[in-house]
């Protein structure tokens, strides 16, 4: 093993260069306009790479060990991994429908046929784009995430493996959650899946999310994408939870957009992955939309997640409301760096943010930097931060009740993210959280 | 225990020079000042960031950004920002070139 050089430009990562894209374009049947569209992010994704990232965005974002070359999408006919193993959600609750990605490609997708005579598409977005071009095209990769973002986008739109799609047509409610899973199995292997979500006007629907690595030491690479188009009136509530091994990187840029009195219900969990960085946009685009955005974070021993928020206001009478909660243990770090954006037009506009994290070591490390850009002139918006370690009185004050320090410690956690989970609105999600902020805090601690 | 890891020839290094590795899976700094070698973590404890560029004058680097400075031989924290210290490795110089010991 010798040193690495460190740079600010990196060259293309020898898995994913020309040669790479080429043969990766080959191996995929797909229409032209798909063939286009990946041909033009390559550029972009060569444009991109040459170029340095956003201090702002990630300047706390150590990326000196990332090492892209290392992972690969899988080629076609390569052996499937045994996919046997236990999710957070898979078997919590009774879903309408079901898609499933193992290292970037599509394993099962099934959905309820009822929907199906509804209107409704859920499956697999590498199977769907060749089928539904007229639904898909106007969306994908052109409203909500921009391939000219940065790198990570560009790439992302270059060399999507596949992803989960739902569309939910005009006044279509859908009663049942649908569920969705990203894993990750083989060790260097990429995933880069997208997952797009359409709701036309007054639709209603629930996706629940996860990401899971089939091993504790199988490391991978995860550089995706979330499109969340909510259209007039519609509702959606939408759960990702990432809980990747502690050997994956995990890269991704999400972004929802809520038309006129829509309202998009997000939860984000960051459990998993070696180092996470989410790129995060709401954009309310019509009189009356909301969102309530909601965020878990529990990381432990080295672990690096960074979360870099906006809530852009474009139209009037518009609402957000941003709550992230961070426990970190051990080395851990937390990156929170939140905007609110209000637009000249964006009067009346109430926007809220705000990021806590408890320390439980000395060696952690939170860093949360809010924010606030405001052109309109009458408007509410407040944000806040917080970051402080366990109060030793409470623990003692525990404890003399007779309460173990494991269990003081895990009521005082579970204490601090109530108000999170209080706003999840599906029951399953936060009892999945719940237990798994237990097994986080980890025993005799 | 770990073993003595090689991360340079023996003359890669020019006096007063300096070469980014990974140690542990972080980055580190391994410097050369005159013939002793020194490794150490390159990441300022007041900030978190890099000092891969930090000015070092009499065993001493300083982050380039708010000017904390660090001890290349013992890793301590010698003025504000920073107050705590950063992990120093043990460097070994043998024949066929310069080895570090990543930590426990």
């Amino acid at each position: 093993m010798t040193g690495s050089v460190i740079a600010s430009t990196i060259p293309l990562p020898s898995t994913f260069d020309d040669a790479a894209f080429e043969a990766f374009l080959a191996a995929r049947d797909e229409p032209e306009w798909v063939r286009d569209a990946r041909r033009e992010a390559f550029e972009v994704f060569r444009e991109k790479s040459a170029e340095p990232l956003d201090p702002e965005e990630w300047k706390r974002v150590d990326l000196r060990t990332f090492r892209p070359e290392n992972y690969a999408v899988r080629a076609a006919g390569a052996e499937d991994a045994a996919a046997t193993f236990g999710t957070l959600l898979a078997d919590q609750a009774e879903f309408a429908g079901q898609v499933a990605h193992l290292d970037g490609r599509c394993t099962a997708s099934r959905m309820n046929p009822e929907l199906e005579k509804q209107g409704v598409l859920f499956g697999d977005l590498a199977t769907l784009v060749r089928e539904h071009r007229e639904v898909l095209e106007p969306h994908l990769l052109t409203r909500a995430v921009r391939p000219e973002t940065d790198r990570f986008s560009a790439w992302h739109a270059a060399f999507w493996t596949g992803g989960t799609v739902l569309y939910v047509p005009r006044n279509v409610t859908l009663e049942k959650p649908l569920h969705s899973l990203i894993a990750l199995a083989n060790s260097g292997a990429a995933d880069l899946s997208h997952t797009l979500i359409i709701l036309e006007e007054n639709a209603q629907a629930t996706l629940l999310e996860e990401t899971a690595s089939a091993t504790v030491d199988a490391a991978g690479l995860h550089v995706g994408a979330v499109e969340l188009l909510v259209g007039r009136g519609a509702n959606l509530r939408y759960v990702q939870l990432q809980n990747w091994n502690e050997k994956v990187h995990h890269f991704a840029h999400q972004c929802g957009r809520v038309e006129a009195s829509g309202t998009l219900q997000w939860t984000v969990g960051g459990l998993g992955s070696r180092l996470a960085h989410i790129h995060q946009d709401v954009h309310l685009d019509g009189r009356g939309a909301s969102a309530e955005v909601n965020g878990v974070t529990f990381a432990v021993d080295r672990q690096l997640i960074s979360y870099y928020t906006k809530q852009s206001h474009n139209a009037p009478d518009t609402r957000s409301d941003l709550l992230y909660k961070e426990v970190l243990r051990d080395r851990s770090r937390v990156v929170w760096r939140g905007m609110i954006r209000v637009e000249k037009a964006a009067q009346q506009t109430d926007g809220y943010q705000r990021s806590d994290a408890l320390l439980m070591s000395s060696a952690a490390r939170a860093d949360s930097i809010p924010g606030l850009e405001i052109e309109a002139d009458d408007v509410r918006c407040t944000h806040g931060a917080t970051a402080g370690r366990v109060d030793e009185e409470q623990i003692f004050y525990c404890m003399c009740r007779g309460l173990s320090k494991y269990e003081a410690m895990h009521m005082i956690v579970e204490g601090f993210f109530q108000r999170v989970f209080d706003r999840i609105p599906v029951e399953v999600v936060r009892e999945t959280l719940s237990q798994a902020v237990e097994r986080k805090l980890g025993f005799g601690d | 225990m770990p073993d003595f890891i090689k991360y340079a020839e023996p003359n890669e290094i020019p006096p007063n020079g300096r070469k980014p590795i990974i140690v542990d899976e972080l980055p580190a700094l391994l410097v050369r000042i005159g013939e002793d070698y020194y490794a150490f973590e390159d990441t300022c404890t007041h900030d978190g960031q890099a000092m891969t560029d930090g000015a070092i004058t009499d065993h001493e680097i300083t982050c380039p950004r708010h000017g904390a400075r660090f001890d290349v031989r013992t890793g301590k924290p010698l003025c504000m920002p920073a107050t705590e210290p950063i992990a120093v490795y043990e460097v070994e110089v043998r024949e066929d070139g310069i080895y570090v010991k990543p930590s426990a």
